[in-house]
């Protein structure tokens, strides 16, 4: 009896929390349709329009208020992403795989990986500013700032991908290769098809994490903008609800991204059984 | 005869552990040179330049301990350091008292695992907002103006609006409550979630309350979720800076807000003290967490 009054307090409770977590989206949501130009990032709604919106794409007249400059941030920060992306995940595989062996030192190589997403952004950002610095190069986002996007996602890539093999069944290869074949042949026609769903959830990580990452882009990517660093920049100055339009259109973005990832994951999973039932046959 | 059959038994087995290492360092090789390359050099540069010769715009690589005696012997510094430390720890104890309950509900009295999975995944949705716009989120939430003080003003609650929501220490806590607490459900719901129902259905069979059942069992074997949880804030509350920036009208300043402003005035060598003291502060708390739970065998 008494457990159930404390369920019943906990799930209250547990109603709150989920109240807690998404009120301010959903606050932000409903202000980024504020009327422009004149109305600002705070209740009552004065009228009901989509101009910050179109204040977004430069779709309005010219007023006051800048528009954000996201138009390159943009492309620079999908690319700098898909390049992480691409880079960490084949680290984290190729490292996982490493790890499927017993070798002397692995206890230091794992806290030397996991250390990339320990160390908070602004340090490694400063450290890799002064190295620059020193050496007398350049800070690119596609340089400096993209070299410590992968120290930041190749490790969660590499403890996915650890989680995964850890959980392989080894007798698979086993018997592919005493069937005579080759270690290579092997790993891309029995190993990484099964895999593939955990590289999938890796790239996935790598690609939202260095999408939303600025702590490390802040002092590492000179003088070009990512979407983050842009955004970053309206912190300092009176906000208008052409940043909570933006917040939204980023969040549907995110969405449609996960939209792909559960398709991906659906379509190769469904191979893989169909691919079992094949050989039950 | 029998010798040579034994030692070609042992080259047989030698043989193809040498040959596994060999693929396991080239396997190695490329992350390792990465992590030395682009996070070990950066932060050893870090340390280096810390005793590097300040002056008004120019950095010269002349070693002194100057810096770290301006660090000690001023207060903003010191004050940022008491400030990140406090906050810390308040922002990790709050996200335990409002994760905890929720992770107990989810992982524990939901019985339905479609139900369990849906409420942690709506757990993690905000999560896929980005960072800062969850940060920004926060001000017409707490303002003079902001949600929470006309729901209050309408509800009769209040009378005057809650001026210290806002451009405060308070607005910043909340802030980092909300945006890090899921770092602390996650690994306490997994914990949760582990437990064997037959070990709390046995405590109940021998007469144990609900309370002697948390104590004693419950709260014991989520401990590393708790830990693990904890290791995740602190490392992000320590290195934080924008919701500071964001939220409290530059009244509260951590220590990655001073390497910002230090950064900012190119006062390279004041900047890389405090990212040195911030990379220590942070050593010895994750060092001491991690002794506490081995973060490997908890995978």
């Amino acid at each position: 009896m008494q457990a159930g009054g404390i369920k019943l307090s906990l799930g209250v409770y547990t109603a709150l929390f989920l109240i807690f977590l998404y009120a301010p989206m959903v606050v932000l949501a409903i202000l980024s349709f504020q009327t422009g130009p004149e109305g600002g990032p705070q209740f009552p709604i004065i009228e009901w329009s989509t101009y910050w919106y179109k204040h977004l794409f430069g779709l309005t007249p010219p007023s006051r208020i800048a528009p954000l400059p996201i138009n390159e941030a943009l492309v620079r920060s999908l690319m700098l992403s898909v390049m992480t992306m691409i880079v960490s995940t084949v680290l984290g595989v190729t490292s996982a795989q490493a790890f499927r062996r017993r070798f002397p030192g692995s206890g230091v190589v794992f806290y030397l990986i996991v250390l990339g997403m320990m160390v908070p952004g602004v340090l490694v950002g400063l450290g890799m500013a002064l190295v620059a610095n020193a050496l007398g190069i350049d800070r690119h986002w596609w340089g400096t700032a993209f070299v410590l996007h992968v120290v930041y996602t190749y490790p969660f890539a590499f403890l996915v991908m650890l989680a995964i093999l850890n959980r392989f069944d080894q007798s698979v290869e086993e018997a592919s290769w005493s069937l005579g074949v080759s270690p290579a042949r092997t790993f891309r026609r029995v190993t990484f098809p099964l895999i593939f769903p955990g590289v999938l959830s890796a790239m996935l990580f790598a690609f939202t994490l260095s999408y939303d990452e600025f702590s490390r882009t802040l002092f590492a990517s000179g003088r070009d903008l990512t979407l983050p660093l842009a955004i970053y920049g309206t912190f300092s100055v009176e906000v208008h609800p052409n940043v909570f339009a933006f917040g939204v259109l980023t969040t549907i973005f995110s969405f449609a991204l996960l939209g792909v990832y559960a398709i991906l994951m659906m379509l190769s999973i469904r191979r893989a059984k169909r691919v079992a039932i094949q050989e039950e046959a | 005869m029998l010798i040579s059959a034994t030692t070609a038994e042992t080259e047989t087995a030698v043989e193809p552990v040498k040959k596994a290492s060999g693929k396991t360092l080239w396997l190695l090789a490329p992350g390792v040179i990465w992590m030395l390359l682009f996070l070990v050099t950066p932060i050893l540069m870090m340390i280096y330049v810390s005793f590097w010769t300040q002056t008004t715009f120019k950095i010269t690589p002349d070693l002194t301990i100057k810096s770290w005696v301006t660090f000690f012997t001023t207060d903003t510094y010191l004050s940022a350091l008491w400030t990140t430390i406090r906050i810390w720890l308040i922002v990790l104890v709050s996200t335990l008292v409002v994760g905890y309950p929720a992770a107990l509900y989810v992982g524990l009295f939901v019985k339905n695992k479609t139900i369990q999975t849906a409420l942690l995944v709506l757990c993690v949705i905000p999560f896929w907002t980005s960072f800062l716009i969850r940060v920004l989120a926060w001000r017409p939430m707490l303002g003079k103006e902001g949600t929470i003080n006309l729901i209050l003003q309408g509800l009769g609650i209040i009378h005057q609006p809650i001026e210290v929501l806002l451009f405060s220490e308070l607005s910043v806590i909340i802030g980092m409550t909300q945006i890090y607490c899921v770092f602390m459900v996650g690994p306490i719901a997994f914990m949760m979630g582990r437990i064997d129902q037959s070990i709390i259905e046995a405590a109940q069979d021998l007469g144990a309350g609900f309370w002697r059942i948390f104590r004693t069992i419950i709260l014991p074997l989520t401990m590393p979720g708790v830990v693990v949880g904890a290791i995740f804030v602190s490392v992000m509350v320590l290195g934080e800076f924008a919701t500071a920036a964001a939220l409290s009208g530059r009244k509260v300043n951590l220590l990655g807000n001073i390497i910002v402003t230090q950064v900012g005035s190119l006062k390279w060598a004041f900047a890389a003290v405090v990212g040195v003291v911030l990379t220590l502060l942070m050593g010895i708390v994750v060092a001491a967490l991690l002794r506490v739970v081995d973060l490997r065998k908890e995978l």
